[in-house]
C-alpha cells in the first residue's frame, strides 16, 4: 500500500505581543505512516472478507457488517430492525442464548450486535488464541437465529423502557424532531417508535425482516488485530460458505431538502435549552465531502473551532458544543448541537449564526486553516492506528462505495483544501437562512428569545 | 460448547508457552509484556516511558497526586474546576493557546478529574513529543490566569453540571450519588462534581493556593507512551521539567471509611425520570490485598458481560431490566484509584416491579453465589474475561490506557511494573479465597441500597 507522508506544518504559535515568552518547540521531521496492509477474499456466495493484521497486543476483532437496518424497516416498523437484532442474540438452532454468551466469555469476550441505519454489526472481541471460534460462533449467531418466540414479549418490554428513558432526555428529542423535519417519512426521519409500534410485532414479522435482509451478499466480514491468516481465512471459508447468497445490496435514499424554521419543545423549567440547528448537505460519495468536511473542523468541529471557542471559551455559555457531518448511505446534514443554560439560549443562537455568516463572507486566514488540516491529519493517524478504527474506515468506505485512493489519497486531499474554498464550502451548504432549529427548553422563558434572534437575523 | 470449556484451563498454563492447545504443532505466542522504564528526576518527579512503535504516534500523559477526594471542605467540586484552569493560560502559552498548539500540531487532548488524581495528556504525531513536553513543564511550572478566565470556566462547568446531572434523567445516577449515601468520611462523601454555590465561590486567590500546595513535581508522574527514542526523550525531560522546584506537600488526609456494620436504603426522587432504578453498593476490600484481586473476579463472574450470573438472571430470566451496570470504580477501573471504593451496581426497572423483588433478586444470587463451590470451569472464565479486559486496556484509546495504568502504579505503588503482575496476581486467587471473599464482602451489612424513584407527573 502507498505510503503516505504527513506533511504536517509546524504551526508558529503568534506570541510576539509578550516579547519576553517563548515560543514552543516545533517538535522533529515527520515520520511516514503507512495504512496497514490488508487482505480482501471473496467467497463464492457474495460474501466479501477482509483482514488486517494490526499491532501486538494479543487480541482479535471480528466483525460482519451486513448492509441492512433502520433503513429497510416499513411504515410502522421503527425498531424493528433492532428487535431482530435483539432477537438474534436469544441462541442459534444449536446453541441457547446462554450458551453463545459462556462460548463468547471463554474467549474473552462477548458478541454484540448493533443496528445502524444502512448496516447491521456483529461483532466481537477476544483473545488472539480464540479468533478462529470467534468467526463460528458469530457466523452461528448470523445464519442459524433460533428467533424463540417466547423471548420476544420480553424483549418489546426492554424496548419499550429504553425508549421512555430516551424519550425522557432532551438530546434524543431534540434529534428524533430534527430528523423527521429533514427526512420525512423517509426511515431516517423516523428513529424512535411507539410503544403501540413495538407492541404490534410479531415474530413472523421478525424473521420476515431477517430472510428479507440477511445474507451472505450484503456482508463484509472484517478482522483486525493479532492473528493467525492462514488459519483464520481457513476458519472463515468454512463457516460462511454455506450461507445463503441472500437479497442484493439495495438502498432506497431521501431527497433531503432544507427546512428553514424553529420548532420549540418544551421542557418546563429546564436549565439548558438543547439547540440543533442544521440542513441537509452531501454525502461522502460527493467530491465536496472533504473541503466541507475540512470547514466543519474549522467551524465548529474542534476544541479550538470558531463556533466552540465562542459560546463556550469567551461566553461560557456551553459545555460541550459541537458540529457535525452526520452521514447516511445518499444522504447527510451539517448540524451543530449544544446545551446551552437557558437564559442565554437566544445569544447562543445568534453567536452560532454569526461564526457561520462569517465563514461565508470572509476567507479564513492561512495559518488557521493550516492548523485544522494538521489536526485532521493527525486524526486520520489516529482513526487507522486500532484494530476498532481500522474497520470503522473500511467499512465506511465500503458502504459509501469508495476505493481506497479515499484513504491513500485522504491527507494530500485534505492538504489542497485552499481558505476560499472553505469561504466557498460555507457558502454552498451553510446558510444559516435555510436551516432547521429545534430547541428543547423552558419555553415561557425562551420563546421571546428566539423571536428576537430571529429579527435579528437580518443585522448581520 | 463443551469444547471450549474443557480447554480453558490448558488455555491458562499455555500461556507461558504461548501456544493454543488446538494448534500445538504451530506454536504461536500470544502473551504480551509491557516495556516499562521507570525514573525519577532530582526534583521528585517520577518518569515512565513504555516504547511502542506499531504507530508513528505517542501519549503524553501527566497525573497529579490530587484527587477530589481531598479538594477543599468549602470548595466542592473544586479539584475539577481547577482541571478547567489549567487550560486557561501558563508563563508563556495564553487562553486557548495550548489547545491550539496541540490541535494544529495534528493532536488530540483532555484532562479528567478522579477519586486520587487529576490528569492531562496529548496524543499526537510522534515527532510531536517534544512539543507536548515543553508545554507540559510549562504549565507545571505556573499559571498566569484573569478573573475573567475564572468567570468564563465557572459558566462552563456549570453547565457541565446541568447537561451531566441537573437536566437528565437519572443525572448522576448512581456514578455521583452512590459515594455520598454509602460513604461516611467527607473525602469519600461530599459531591465531587461540586454544588453550584460553592463553584460560584471560587477565587483566584483559591485557584493559586490549590497550584501551589499539589501541582509540583514531587506530586506528579509524567508518562510518555508510544513511538519515541528513549535518550532524547529524557534530554528534553530534563531540559523543561528539570528546574521545576519542589514543594512541601501537605499532611496526608486520613480518608479511612468506617467499616460498615449495618444496611443502609435510601431513596432519591428524581422530577425527569421516568421509571424507577435501583444501585447497590458494596465496600471494597482493601486495594492489592489477595480479597481485592478475587473481587476483581467476582465482578466478572456476578456483572461483567451478558453471561454474568446477575446479568442472566435479572435481564433473561425475570426479564426486570434491559442491562445491569457497574463494576469497581464507575469513575475509571478497579486499578486506578487509591483509597476506600465501591463495587457497584445498577438497574433501571418497571414501576409494576417494586424494589423489594429487585433486591430479592439480588440476594437470591449472591446467595447461591456464596454458598455453592466456585468450580474451575468459571474460575477459568473469570480470569480469561478479566485478561482480554486487561489488553483491551492496554490499547484503549490509542495507548492512554496503558499510560493511565503505569501513571496510577507510578503515582500510588511507586512501581509502574506492576503493570506486568497483574495477570499473576489474579491467577493466584483460588475458588476458596473467591468464595471466602464474596460471602465476607457481599453481605447485606456492607452494603447500601439506593432508589431513585420518578416523582414526573405521569406516574
Amino acid at each position: 500500500m502507498k505510503r503516505i507522508t504527513l506533511y504536517l506544518f509546524n504551526i508558529v504559535i503568534c506570541l510576539a505581543v509578550f516579547a519576553q515568552k517563548q515560543t514552543p518547540p516545533a517538535g522533529g521531521t515527520p515520520k511516514d505512516f503507512t495504512l496497514p496492509e490488508k487482505t480482501t477474499f471473496k467467497l463464492d456466495n457474495g460474501l466479501t472478507v477482509v483482514m488486517v493484521p494490526y499491532g501486538n497486543l494479543p487480541k482479535v476483532t471480528v466483525s460482519a457488517v451486513v448492509k441492512t437496518g433502520n433503513i429497510h424497516e416499513g411504515e410502522g416498523q421503527i425498531w424493528l430492525a433492532d428487535i431482530t437484532a435483539d432477537l438474534m442474540q436469544e441462541g442459534t438452532t444449536t446453541r441457547t442464548a446462554q450458551e453463545v454468551s459462556l462460548a463468547a466469555a471463554n474467549m474473552g469476550g462477548q458478541i454484540n450486535i448493533g443496528v445502524g441505519p444502512n448496516q447491521t454489526t456483529a461483532s466481537g472481541e477476544v483473545l488472539s488464541e480464540f479468533g478462529a471460534d470467534l468467526v463460528g460462533l458469530i457466523a452461528d449467531v448470523l445464519q442459524q437465529p433460533a428467533f424463540p418466540g417466547g423471548e420476544l414479549s420480553r424483549l418489546i418490554n426492554d424496548r419499550k423502557r429504553d425508549l421512555s428513558v430516551q424519550m425522557s432526555r432532551p438530546q434524543p428529542q431534540a434529534t428524533e424532531k430534527f430528523n423527521k423535519i429533514i427526512y420525512g417519512n423517509h426511515p431516517y426521519g423516523d428513529i424512535y417508535p411507539t410503544e403501540e409500534i413495538l407492541d404490534s410485532y410479531t415474530i413472523d414479522d421478525v424473521r420476515k425482516f431477517y430472510s428479507d435482509n440477511f445474507g451472505a451478499q450484503r456482508t463484509v466480514v472484517y478482522v483486525a488485530g493479532v492473528f493467525n491468516e492462514a488459519e483464520m481465512k481457513e476458519a472463515i471459508t468454512k463457516a460462511f460458505s454455506q450461507w445463503v447468497t441472500g437479497p442484493a445490496v439495495s438502498f432506497d435514499v431521501p431527497e433531503a431538502v432544507a427546512k428553514p424554521g424553529v420548532e420549540i419543545l418544551d421542557r418546563a423549567d429546564a436549565p439548558q435549552s438543547t439547540i440543533i440547528m442544521g440542513l441537509p448537505v452531501v454525502d461522502p460519495s460527493h467530491p465536496d465531502f472533504i473541503p466541507l468536511s475540512v470547514t466543519n473542523y474549522l467551524l465548529g468541529g474542534s476544541f479550538a473551532s470558531r463556533i466552540t471557542s465562542n459560546i463556550r471559551e469567551d461566553k461560557g455559555y456551553t459545555y460541550s458544543p459541537r458540529s457535525t457531518v452526520d452521514t447516511r448511505y445518499g444522504a447527510a446534514t451539517w448540524y451543530e448541537m449544544a446545551d446551552v443554560t437557558t437564559d442565554v439560549t437566544g445569544p447562543s443562537l445568534k453567536e452560532i449564526s454569526y461564526e457561520i455568516n462569517k465563514l461565508r463572507s470572509e476567507v479564513p486566514g492561512v495559518e488557521e486553516l493550516d492548523g485544522i488540516k494538521n489536526y485532521r491529519a493527525g486524526i486520520f493517524v489516529l482513526q487507522n492506528s486500532s484494530p476498532g478504527g481500522i474497520i470503522g474506515q473500511l467499512s465506511f468506505l465500503d458502504l459509501y462505495g469508495l476505493d481506497d485512493s479515499y484513504l491513500t489519497e485522504y491527507v494530500k486531499n485534505v492538504y489542497a483544501v485552499t481558505p476560499e474554498q472553505v469561504t466557498e464550502m460555507t457558502r454552498k451548504y451553510l446558510d444559516y437562512e435555510k436551516m432547521t432549529i429545534v430547541v428543547v427548553g423552558d419555553k415561557k422563558v425562551i420563546e421571546k428569545q428566539i423571536e428576537d434572534y430571529q429579527n435579528a437575523l437580518d443585522n448581520f | 460448547m463443551n469444547k471450549i470449556c474443557k480447554w480453558t484451563g490448558v488455555v491458562l498454563v499455555s500461556l507461558i508457552f504461548g501456544c493454543n492447545p488446538q494448534k500445538a504443532e504451530s506454536p504461536q505466542d500470544y502473551s504480551y509484556q509491557v516495556p516499562v522504564d521507570y525514573y525519577k528526576l532530582n526534583n521528585g518527579l517520577k518518569v515512565v516511558f513504555s516504547q511502542d512503535k506499531t504507530a508513528p504516534t505517542v501519549v503524553v500523559a501527566v497525573y497529579y497526586n490530587i484527587g477530589f477526594r481531598i479538594e477543599p471542605q468549602d470548595r466542592t467540586g473544586f479539584a475539577h474546576l481547577f482541571e478547567h484552569m489549567m487550560f486557561q493560560g501558563s508563563e508563556n502559552l495564553g487562553k486557548m493557546e495550548f489547545v491550539k498548539l496541540v490541535q494544529q500540531n495534528g493532536g488530540v487532548l483532555n484532562g479528567s478529574t478522579r477519586f486520587d488524581f487529576t490528569n492531562y495528556f496529548e496524543i499526537l504525531p510522534a515527532h510531536k513529543l517534544q512539543t507536548a513536553l515543553w508545554a507540559e513543564a510549562d504549565r507545571m511550572s505556573g499559571l498566569a490566569i484573569t478573573d475573567d478566565n475564572l468567570i468564563n470556566q465557572q459558566g462552563v462547568v456549570k453547565n457541565e453540571v446541568k447537561v451531566n446531572v441537573l437536566n437528565q434523567p437519572y443525572g448522576g445516577f448512581p456514578w455521583l450519588d452512590m459515594p455520598q449515601y454509602a460513604n461516611e468520611n467527607w473525602y469519600n462523601a461530599h459531591n465531587f462534581y461540586g454544588d453550584l454555590e460553592d463553584l460560584d465561590a471560587a477565587t483566584l486567590e483559591d485557584v493559586k493556593s490549590f497550584f501551589d500546595t499539589f501541582y509540583a513535581p514531587n506530586n506528579a508522574v509524567l508518562v510518555v507512551v508510544g513511538d519515541f527514542e528513549k535518550d532524547e526523550t529524557r534530554q528534553w525531560i530534563q531540559e523543561y521539567f528539570g528546574d521545576l522546584p519542589s514543594a512541601e506537600l501537605p499532611p496526608v488526609a486520613d480518608i479511612s471509611e468506617p467499616k460498615q456494620t449495618a444496611e443502609k436504603v435510601f431513596t432519591k426522587p428524581d422530577k425527569l425520570a421516568t421509571r424507577p432504578a435501583l444501585a447497590f453498593a458494596y465496600h471494597m476490600p482493601e486495594r492489592n490485598t489477595p480479597e481485592y484481586y478475587a473481587m476483581g473476579l467476582i465482578d466478572q463472574l456476578l456483572l461483567q458481560g451478558d453471561d454474568a450470573l446477575l446479568n442472566q438472571r435479572f435481564v433473561k430470566e425475570k426479564g426486570y431490566t434491559g442491562s445491569v451496570d457497574g463494576g469497581i470504580n464507575l469513575l475509571g477501573n478497579m486499578f486506578n484509584y487509591n483509597g476506600p471504593m465501591l463495587w457497584m451496581g445498577s438497574l433501571i426497572h418497571d414501576a409494576e416491579v417494586p424494589s423489594d423483588s429487585i433486591t430479592a433478586v439480588l440476594n437470591q444470587a449472591i446467595d447461591e453465589f456464596t454458598s455453592k463451590e466456585v468450580t474451575q470451569a468459571d474460575l477459568d472464565r473469570a480470569l480469561i474475561k478479566m485478561r482480554s479486559d486487561l489488553y483491551s486496556n492496554l490499547g484503549g484509546f490509542f495507548g492512554f490506557g496503558r499510560a493511565d495504568l503505569l501513571a496510577s502504579f507510578a503515582l500510588f505503588d511507586d512501581d509502574p511494573g506492576r503493570i506486568n503482575l497483574l495477570e499473576g496476581e489474579f491467577r493466584k486467587i483460588t475458588p476458596d479465597l473467591l468464595k471466602r471473599t464474596a460471602e465476607e464482602y457481599l453481605v447485606p451489612e456492607n452494603r447500601t441500597i439506593l432508589i431513585l424513584e420518578p416523582t414526573t407527573e405521569e406516574n
